[in-house]
């Protein structure tokens, strides 16, 4: 009993990355209408960012987030300008196919150059403090794994803010509702995508750094990461971040409750059954919307 | 996309199946075992990018789960002739069980449309290839006497033979009323609902086509290699070359995943003497430009050098153009 | 103000309008009439910079418009009511009234813009922190006149308001269009309600099948006999 819930706790804090992860790719398809499958390779960037900065300045990757961000925005805003631009002249259904194919291409351009670089190498942060743990009765929280939480749930929260409050924010979320509309009313949509591609990347870049620092990170997680975003970008739907964000805190758990069930090696498959059955029988997600 | 058939694609079909059956000479030819290795990739690299064109290129969906079916081939095949079964048979029986496999989840699949569909076969290739990598973590080695006994020229003119295959399929299924059908659907799916045309029946006619021939890769794969882990004829590099094959060729015409095979196999040898791996980044970045700019691929780029060439001819004679 | 001249535009090989040529003055009330698939749509559209005419000029205030894009349209002082409203449903009214001044000039304004539709409309004042989706059709349609006029126009374009409307709210709707127009902004309305339109605007022009059939004074046209028979129906007969 005492194992299942610390496993629980284990794929809770785990699921709140999947949530950042994931927020930063339904932002992008949400107004873009493009799916970047090469997100998960800017989260593995994000996370060599935390480690050099670490590895070679010796800065705490906690503090390395106010630089991985803006350096994460910048890089976003360069894919967009010089890739993506181009991907969302196209018409949707063109569109959605393209941004896939294109996405593919940096995805592997992306890889290969990591492994050139960085070699094909596990990393990890191990900070001072890493091995800190909160005991709550017979449960240990890794202290780093709940700051990470923590952290992610306030990026989410402040993205949530952006687009709630931020004229440009709700300028973002008006062309991804209706982006003819958006241009009638006065709002170059161009500017809306760049601005929403520079913060699906910081977001993406924030959650690679976490990673580094409470897991481990190697060219390959790309992928993996790529596809946990769209779970629970399927399961979530488009539109709400924090709904998102809980939509990655259950799949962190339900991956928990499959390992505690059907053994380690199987708790990937319990995700992507979830994922498949959530497309097939809903598309729209738990939190979307009805109209896809 | 380019309508298929026509009489450029006739022409290529000849011309590849002339290269083949000169290529059927190579091993009374040489001895080199490394070129016949080198031909035998190629082959089979063939097989897989235009058994995934089948479904890309004329039904117009983007499959990237293609590996499942060729790891399923491949698991298939492996399992029965290790047990005895004479290796054409199991081949078979490996494009069966792929086929079946893709039928029974292909009315669910298409359900979904474009980016769901491709993310959802992407999904449900992961799922098979972890799930067999924990049921069948160990190295599947063959047995000794097999190994002593091994003879490339089989695994070759199997290569061979499958790869020929797979180009007359596909240049059958230009011309055929399935082709043309499908070419309905690619184009205006709800259109062609409109005048008849079952477009989910199409869409599995096509899948059940393309799944059976990488289902027999998977098969030959499995006669070829003397110990691999089951599981990685599952890992999505397979789909993903299928994928980057069919694209720089040109999808949706017949020669392009010729083409593309034989480039990108030429080019990933030389390049992984050189430098490993780097040609994933220049093939990452070839990719993306074909998608933008050149989304015909080599077929486009040649049929457009072709048509400058003429044009210049036709100047430098007087004649306007 | 707004010139048009030759326009032609298809969707595909579906011709849509062809050598449409119509003005409207500063100050004018400018109905824009005709039968479903006439092309109405398609001429906003055009001025608004969303559909790309395949031939013929725009001009505003001597400007060539066609190289303008669709945002920067709006800053010149064009706004639009599309058809359907197309409001951002899943925001309140304040915020789609807001988004409406989103270009720098009418950002300036939008403190003035924004008591000015609430004057207008004072309904919307009390539910400001609604969400749009939850409010009805007549409602709906305020907010979607109010978020136009947030641009500071002085050429607004209206695309079939009174549709699916209730009759009192298209009342208000059209009377809010007779004091917009007293402050001097232009406008070019879209209807359907032949007789409403006439009797609001002081030109109108009348398109059929993409091509301008007739034009003429509002009151005019209200007694042509062509007019009565297409478009005012048997109940117009007596005059």
């Amino acid at each position: 009993m005492t194992l299942l819930a610390q496993q629980i706790v284990l794929g809770l804090l785990l699921g709140g990355l999947y949530g950042l992860a994931a927020a930063g790719l339904s932002l992008v398809f949400g107004v873009l209408k493009v799916l970047n499958v090469a997100h998960g390779e800017l989260i593995m960037l994000g996370g060599y960012g935390a480690y050099w900065l670490f590895a070679l300045l010796g800065m705490d990757p906690f503090a390395a987030l106010l630089l991985v961000i803006p350096g994460a925005l910048l890089l976003g805003a360069g894919l967009y300008t010089g890739l993506f631009g181009f991907v969302v002249r196209a018409h949707e259904e063109t569109r959605i196919k393209n941004s896939l194919l294109v996405g593919f291409g940096l995805a592997l351009a992306l890889h290969a150059l990591a492994v050139r670089l960085w070699t094909a190498d596990d990393r990890s942060i191990s900070t001072g403090y890493g091995g800190a743990v909160l005991t709550v009765g017979p449960i240990a929280i890794p202290l780093i794994r709940l700051a990470s939480l923590l952290v992610a749930l306030a990026l989410i929260a402040g993205l949530h803010l952006l687009l709630a409050r931020w004229r440009w924010g709700k300028a973002i979320r008006a062309t991804a509702e209706d982006w003819q509309a958006a241009l009638l009313t006065g709002i170059d949509i161009r500017r809306a995508y760049l601005l929403a591609f520079a913060l699906g990347t910081a977001l993406a870049g924030a959650a690679g750094t976490l990673v580094s620092v409470g897991y481990s990170i190697s060219p390959s997680i790309g992928l993996e990461w790529t596809l946990k975003a769209l779970i629970v970008v399927v399961l979530a739907g488009l539109g709400s971040m924090l709904g998102t964000f809980v939509a990655g805190l259950f799949v962190g758990v339900a991956e928990a409750l499959s390992a505690a069930a059907f053994g380690g090696p199987y708790r990937e498959v319990v995700g992507l059954v979830i994922f498949l059955v959530v497309l097939v029988l809903r598309p729209q997600g738990l939190f979307g919307r009805a109209s896809r | 996309m380019r309508s298929p058939g026509g009489s450029t694609e006739h022409a290529w079909t000849v011309a590849i199946l002339v290269a083949f059956a000169l290529l059927a000479l190579l091993p009374l030819l040489t001895a080199r075992d490394d070129v016949l290795n080198f031909v035998f990739l190629v082959l089979l690299s063939i097989t897989l990018a235009q058994s995934w064109n089948i479904v890309a290129g004329y039904a117009g969906q983007v499959n990237l789960g293609h590996a499942a079916f060729f790891g399923l081939g491949a698991l298939t095949a492996r399992t029965l002739w290790i047990a005895g079964t004479p290796v054409v048979i199991a081949m078979v029986a490996g494009a069966a069980v792929a086929t079946g496999f893709a039928l029974l989840i292909g009315a669910a699949a298409f359900r979904l449309r474009g980016a769901y569909f491709a993310i959802g076969t992407l999904a449900l290739g992961e799922i098979l290839r972890t799930t067999v990598g924990n049921a069948l973590p160990e190295i599947s080695t063959l047995p000794a006497a097999s190994i002593a006994g091994y003879r490339l020229a089989p695994r070759y003119y199997l290569a061979l033979a499958l790869a020929a295959l797979s180009v007359l399929a596909v240049a059958a299924l230009a011309r055929s009323r399935l082709g043309l059908g499908m070419q309905a659907v690619r184009e205006d799916e709800d259109a062609a609902e409109a005048t008849g045309v079952s477009a989910l029946g199409l869409k599995l006619r096509a899948l059940a086509l393309s799944t059976a021939l990488a289902g027999a890769a998977g098969g030959v794969f499995a006669y070829y290699h003397i110990s691999y882990y089951p599981s990685h004829p599952f890992g999505p590099g397979w789909t993903f070359d299928a994928l980057l094959m069919t694209f720089i060729g040109g999808v949706g015409t017949l020669q392009g995943p010729v083409l593309g095979a034989v480039l990108y196999v030429f080019l990933k040898e030389y390049l992984t003497v050189r430098w490993v791996d780097f040609h994933l980044l220049i093939f990452g970045a070839l990719f993306v430009a074909i998608v933008l700019i050149f989304p015909g691929g080599l077929v486009q780029a040649l049929v457009q050098a072709g048509n400058g060439a003429r044009r210049r001819r036709a100047r430098r004679r007087g004649a306007t153009t | 103000m707004l010139e048009l001249r030759g326009l032609e535009a298809a969707y595909g090989d579906v011709p849509a309008l062809s050598g449409v040529t119509l003005r409207v003055g500063a100050g004018e009330i400018v109905a824009l009439l005709g039968p479903n698939g006439a092309g109405k749509s398609t001429l906003l559209g055009c001025v608004s910079g969303l559909v790309r005419p395949r031939a013929g000029s725009i001009s505003w205030e001597g400007e060539n418009l066609l190289t303008i894009a669709p945002h920067l349209i709006v800053e010149r002082g064009l706004a639009v009511v599309p058809e359907g409203r197309r409001l951002f449903g899943s925001m309140t009214v304040e915020d789609n009234l807001e988004l409406g001044a989103f270009s720098p000039r009418a950002r300036a304004a939008r403190r003035e813009s924004l008591a000015r539709v609430f004057a207008l409309f004072p309904d919307l004042r009390a539910r400001r922190r609604q969400v749009v989706r939850a409010l009805s059709g007549g409602q709906q349609q305020m907010v979607a006149v109010g978020r136009a006029l947030m641009a500071s126009p002085r050429l607004l374009m209206l695309d079939e308001p009174s549709l699916g409307i209730a009759p009192q709210l298209v009342r208000a709707i059209l009377d809010a269009l007779v004091e917009i127009n007293r402050a001097g902004v232009a406008i070019l309305l879209v209807e359907q309600n032949v007789r409403a339109a006439l009797t609001l605007a002081h030109r109108a022009y009348i398109l059929e099948g993409g091509r301008v059939v007739g034009e003429g004074a509002g009151a005019d046209l209200l007694r042509d006999p062509h007019v009565r028979r297409a478009y005012l129906g048997p109940l117009a007969a007596g005059g």
